[in-house]
């Protein structure tokens, strides 16, 4: 009887979550629409008259789905590697990356099988071609980094996607911060 | 008074020029003339009177932009504005003159075998003759092309220099959920998508004379660089190099390629042929090098290098290698691009917190910052004939494709909004 209590509780929270989520988007939508000017006001209002469930719904599946959905030739996640970060327009390993980097070769030899994926990503402020040098950067200052604790050149390859895929599409030094950074990938 | 003298005077110093008065091309805006634009009656075959109304609306918005003009208001208009007057015998000039109109657009709509044909001509109304008269036929789809056609052959006449409105701008959009490469006119209407590999499709450039793009691609999950004939859609991986392929921009001349390649662990310049061969290593530096753009000589590149610690513009000889770093403010400078004629070079700079457009001499001097206000305005690119450029700006939230005349002013959005539109290229005159 608990247990049903308990279950029904998470339901009702995990709804209310669900809701404010809803509440919480979609002013933020439709103030981004009204910067368009007159042109977009039918496909405002169009959005408007559907059911609020639906809408919210598509259009945050729309956004963040096709942020974090994978493009071809990307690998899996690998549990047990943590993703790094950088400083703005830098490629250095900062004392905390050299630290989880420690960790994560500790790892990869132990799994000495598992072939890695090293991707370098950066924010959106700047050259997307220049950022996709700078991804680069990283990604190979990470392999570098791993090769001088140990991990063989031929367990790892590099592929930089500058600003093209970032882990929270917003813009703001929050957002920026969290796509600063280098992943690890299972090569397929 | 004045104004006939200095009309005589321009008669007399410029005997071929088609215009009665002077025009400064390189400054539009300065000298604005007053142009009556009329809406075509209809001759034969009985025309939708959409034609007509859509022919008006694409030919004024393009003469209205390029700045050259002041536009007549057509609600000032006296009766001879719905008479057909393709011959200037038949133009009552008198009534134009009264309006303060000095030049002065006719012509006719007609529907032949469905076919639509439009007659456009062209006056000046002081000397009461026929500057310019083009015959278009097409189907009704085409008008809007035709409008594009005379509005640059207008201003070939007024100026000697052809306009850019009849050709296209490629970009990129996120619309379908990935980045794919997308086809519009210049004024933003027509897009059409070229691509569908659903994966990041990036920076398109077009080849000065064949119509196809070269553009980069993680189709096949690394950044190559591809290119695509426009109308058979025919592609062709060119260059997939170790590590990136990225940024290529074609020579003048249309037979080699410009762009940046990390095969050697770091991203440098090189020049590669069409397909995909490699010429020439142009940059060899510790820093990233970036996003080269050519002079229309092809013997210069300009590019983005962080070698002195922060992205700055530098120029660099193709044959001898010398290079000269051309700006010197901002801590993160971007995306040159060359102008058509040589003498700028527009580029934008991290200035705050927001990127704005500048350009510069191609020695360095004489720096110009083109826009202000919200937004971040980046990857600048020119029209074909140098009077207008396209960029990018995230001012209304999304980035969107805008259109402004070289000197920042008469900035408007063309793209549609709801998706990111970046990477503008504006193709050669077709």
């Amino acid at each position: 009887m608990k247990k049903r209590n308990a279950c029904k509780l998470f339901l009702v929270m995990s709804l209310s979550v669900l809701l404010c989520v809803a509440c919480a988007k979609k002013p933020a939508t439709t103030s981004m629409e009204e910067g368009y000017g007159s042109g977009t006001e039918a496909a405002g209002t169009s959005e408007l008259d559907t059911p609020a469930y639906g809408a919210i719904g598509e259009s945050s599946v729309g956004e963040e789905g096709a942020a974090t959905e994978k493009i071809p030739g990307m690998g899996d996640d690998i549990r047990g590697l943590e993703r790094i970060h950088f400083e703005f327009d830098q490629y250095t390993l900062t004392a905390e990356a050299r630290e989880i980097l420690a960790r994560n070769a500790q790892f990869l030899q132990i799994h000495n099988t598992i072939r890695v994926i090293i991707e370098g990503h950066c924010d959106e402020r700047g050259s997307d071609e220049y950022n996709l040098a700078l991804g680069e950067r990283r990604a190979r200052a990470v392999k570098d980094y791993m090769g001088s604790l140990g991990i063989p050149a031929s367990q790892m390859s590099i592929i930089s996607y500058g600003e093209e895929i970032p882990l929270d599409p917003q813009s703001g030094e929050e957002a920026w911060a969290k796509n600063r950074r280098a992943d690890f990938k299972q090569a397929n | 008074m004045r104004c006939r003298l200095l009309g005589f005077l321009v008669l007399l110093f410029l005997p071929f020029s088609g215009f009665a008065y002077q025009l400064e091309v390189r400054s539009p805006g300065q000298q604005a003339i007053p142009l009556a634009v009329t809406q075509f009656p209809a001759m034969e075959g009985n025309p939708p009177a959409e034609v007509a109304r859509e022919f008006h609306e694409v030919l004024s918005n393009d003469l209205d932009f390029c700045g050259l003009f002041r536009l007549v208001d057509p609600g000032a208009f006296l009766s001879d504005a719905g008479r057909l007057g393709l011959e200037s015998r038949r133009v009552d000039f008198e009534q134009w003159r009264t309006l303060g109109a000095q030049a002065l657009i006719k012509g006719g709509v007609s529907l032949q075998g469905g076919q639509v044909v439009i007659e456009a001509r062209l006056y000046d109304v002081l000397r009461r003759r026929l500057l310019t008269g083009q015959r278009y036929s097409g189907t009704a789809k085409d008008v809007r092309t035709m409008a594009h056609a005379f509005a640059d052959q207008i201003l070939k006449s007024m100026t000697g220099d052809m306009g850019p409105f009849k050709a296209k701008i490629a970009f990129i959009s996120d619309q379908s959920g990935r980045k794919e490469l997308y086809l519009m006119d210049v004024d933003g209407h027509e897009p059409v998508r070229l691509t569908d590999h659903n994966a990041i499709v990036l920076n398109p450039d077009f080849s000065p004379y064949s119509k196809e793009l070269i553009f980069t691609s993680y189709k096949t999950g690394t950044p190559d660089l591809y290119r695509k004939e426009i109308y058979t859609g025919r592609e062709a991986k060119i260059s997939s190099q170790k590590g990136l392929n990225i940024a290529g921009r074609f020579r003048g001349d249309g037979r080699a390629v410009a762009l940046t390649l990390s095969k050697d662990g770091n991203a440098e310049i090189y020049l590669i042929g069409t397909s995909g061969h490699i010429l020439k290593r142009l940059t060899r530096n510790w820093g990233i090098d970036v996003d080269p753009s050519w002079n229309p000589d092809g013997d210069k590149i300009a590019f983005v290098s962080d070698r002195l610690g922060n992205p700055h513009i530098f120029v660099l000889d193709v044959f001898s290698l010398k290079e000269e770093r051309i700006s010197f403010a901002g801590k993160y400078n971007a995306t040159p691009a060359w102008s058509p004629k040589g003498d700028r070079i527009v580029f934008s700079r991290l200035e705050g917190r927001t990127f704005d457009l500048y350009t510069v001499s191609p020695d360095g001097s004489d720096e110009r910052r083109l826009t202000f206000g919200a937004g971040n305005k980046e990857h600048p690119r020119w029209s074909p004939d140098g009077r207008f450029l396209a960029y990018s700006s995230d001012a209304g939230g999304k980035k969107a494709i805008y259109i402004m005349r070289a000197d920042g002013s008469g900035q408007r959005r063309i793209s549609s909004s709801g998706s990111n539109c970046l990477h503008p290229a504006w193709s050669p005159r077709w």
